[in-house]
């Protein structure tokens, strides 16, 4: 023996021959069992305590709930938002004193032009008849001795970003043709700086309710281990590894997340629901195909990975505290 | 097996437990330990399984310097020990049953095996009948019972009990006694610390006796 402590592997001083001998595959499936007994046995402790367990399991799925519901409105206006900004379009005001034909050319040179995508001419004439059929104004109009409408090309720039539409801005007023040209992008701009707030808000809170969800499970397990001391010290006695003692927590930890999540999964499609009417209602009005969309699956699964990993780092940080304070006892 | 080599132990409030004590138990000895309360018995049984460290000389247990070890070693050390609690330490909220089962699941054996080894040890102290029970429904000879099959399950080279009679009417004592000399038999190394003088003297075995931390009869 005391040759296997000079030359001996670390670890395996003190096993049992009876478990270094046992095949790998042998040991590496009594793990297995040991760990799925484990959270059985875990999730059954959860369940003998359920005032207690369903406390800590609610404040976990409201501090999750909260950013992954925030996240997903804010998901669900971002999609109409980009949309908006694919078509966004540029409307270049001709001369009025400029005629068709001259319109027509200058649409067809447009069109070429690589900084745009499509370049259509609306005449005099059919700007007046699509005015006479939407404005209710028809009577009034066909009154008029002569068409006071100019000729439009509407235009839809490739890029959509604000230094390259500025640009194609500045390009299009130096035309001789051109009166006026129009792009109401300022209020998409602002949308969209709203929405950037936004999405740093939910990363924000997030992380906040994150750190929340890290203390919640982490005091219950402490009040779990303190409940549990002379058991434990009963353990070390007979021999009890730190992963021993540790394991149950860990599965406490784990379950305390899992159950959050779902609920919170829940709560975040409920909140969504209550929602959705009266925005797909809004979404009609303005016929958009827009409707509100529920927690997505990449979301739901970013949800679980990490609700499922503060869980048990709550857990491992309270009871290596513990253990530490233990062994220096 | 156990060598103590000019151990002394001091507390910070209580002063010298034990002063320059030293002797050797080989394989399969079975030795008593008296003297009267506070002689150092118990520090004694505690600075084997690492409980405690002493502040000078040198505990070998199997070869192993015991002082020496780091933290995370002495788990390994103490699953060869089979420790004997004058009160017990029984989990109450667990059955008899998972009491005696728990160092068969620390060192992670698989279930069918602990069944059939938790069962021998019952059966060897006569309470097979009696696993389902929690250890407050049982008398205090059959929780003490309870404690040394809980020590024998895992089959340990080294039986250490502290007092393992000290609540118990005579006869039961005895018993116990009788129990942990049938171990020996086997070959396991036992020692017993005990005050009562009288039942000692009935086995007639290598007694070691402390006084005020001091060894004055090494058998």
């Amino acid at each position: 023996m005391a040759l296997m402590r000079k030359t001996g592997s670390r670890r395996g001083i003190f096993r049992q021959p009876l478990q270094s001998e046992t095949a790998l595959s042998d040991r590496t499936k009594a793990y297995l069992i040991l760990q799925k007994d484990s959270l059985k046995a875990s999730f059954a402790r959860i369940w003998e305590t359920p005032i207690a367990s369903s406390l800590t399991i609610l404040v976990v799925a409201i501090a999750l709930a909260l950013p992954v519901s925030f996240n997903a409105l804010v998901q669900n206006a971002r999609q109409p938002v980009e949309a908006l900004e694919t078509t966004s379009q540029i409307s270049l005001f001709l001369k009025p004193e400029l005629s068709n034909e001259v319109a027509q050319k200058l649409a067809n040179k447009l069109k070429q032009n690589p900084a745009l995508i499509d370049a259509s001419l609306i005449t005099k004439e059919d700007g007046l008849r699509e005015l006479a059929a939407y404005s209710g104004f028809g009577d009034a109009l066909a009154a008029l001795n002569n068409n006071p409408l100019p000729a439009v090309i509407l235009l839809k720039p490739k890029a959509s970003d604000a230094d390259s539409v500025s640009r194609l801005l500045v390009e299009l007023k130096s035309l001789s043709e051109a009166d006026k040209v129009q792009f109401d992008s300022e209020w998409l701009q602002k949308l969209q700086a709203l929405l950037a707030i936004a999405q740093r808000c939910v990363t924000a809170f997030s992380l906040l309710l994150g750190f929340g969800v890290l203390f919640t499970v982490g005091n219950t397990i402490r009040l779990e281990l303190q409940n549990r001391r002379d058991e434990i010290a009963v353990a070390q006695l007979l021999g009890a590894t730190h992963r021993f003692i540790r394991r149950p927590f860990i599965h406490s930890g784990f379950w305390y997340a899992f159950l959050g999540a779902v609920l919170a999964w829940g709560l975040a499609n409920l909140l969504i629901l209550g929602v959705r009417t009266p925005a797909n209602q809004l979404a009609e009005l303005y016929n958009s195909p827009y409707r509100l969309s529920f927690v997505r699956l990449t979301d739901t699964g970013i949800l679980f990975a990490s609700a499922i990993l503060l869980g048990i780092a709550g857990a491992w940080i309270v009871v290596a505290h513990f253990l530490r304070e233990i062994d220096s006892e | 097996m156990i060598e103590f080599k000019h151990v002394t132990k001091r507390y910070p409030e209580s002063g010298e437990a034990l002063a320059d004590v030293s002797f050797r138990i080989e394989r399969g000895e079975l030795t008593f330990l008296t003297g009267h309360s506070g002689a150092g018995k118990s520090t004694l049984l505690r600075l084997i399984p690492a409980m405690e460290r002493p502040s000078r000389g040198e505990i070998i247990l199997d070869g192993v310097t015991v002082q020496d070890l780091p933290t995370r070693q002495i788990p390994f050390l103490r699953r060869k020990l089979g420790l004997i609690f004058q009160d017990y330490r029984l989990l109450n909220d667990r059955s008899v049953f998972d009491n005696v089962a728990l160092p068969l699941l620390i060192t992670g054996h698989n279930p069918h095996e602990v069944g059939r080894r938790v069962r021998a040890a019952l059966d060897k102290v006569g309470l097979l009948k009696k696993e389902k029970r929690l250890p407050l429904a049982l008398s205090g000879g059959e929780q003490q019972r309870v404690g040394i099959a809980r020590a024998i399950v895992h089959k340990p080279p080294v039986i250490l009990a502290d007092e393992p009679t000290g609540n118990l009417d005579p006869d039961l004592a005895e018993e116990i006694m009788r129990m942990f000399r049938e171990f020996n038999d086997v070959g396991v190394t036992v020692l017993i610390a005990s005050h009562d003088l009288s039942l000692v003297r009935r086995f007639s075995r290598r007694t070691l006796r402390l006084e005020h931390g001091k060894l004055i009869e090494a058998g």
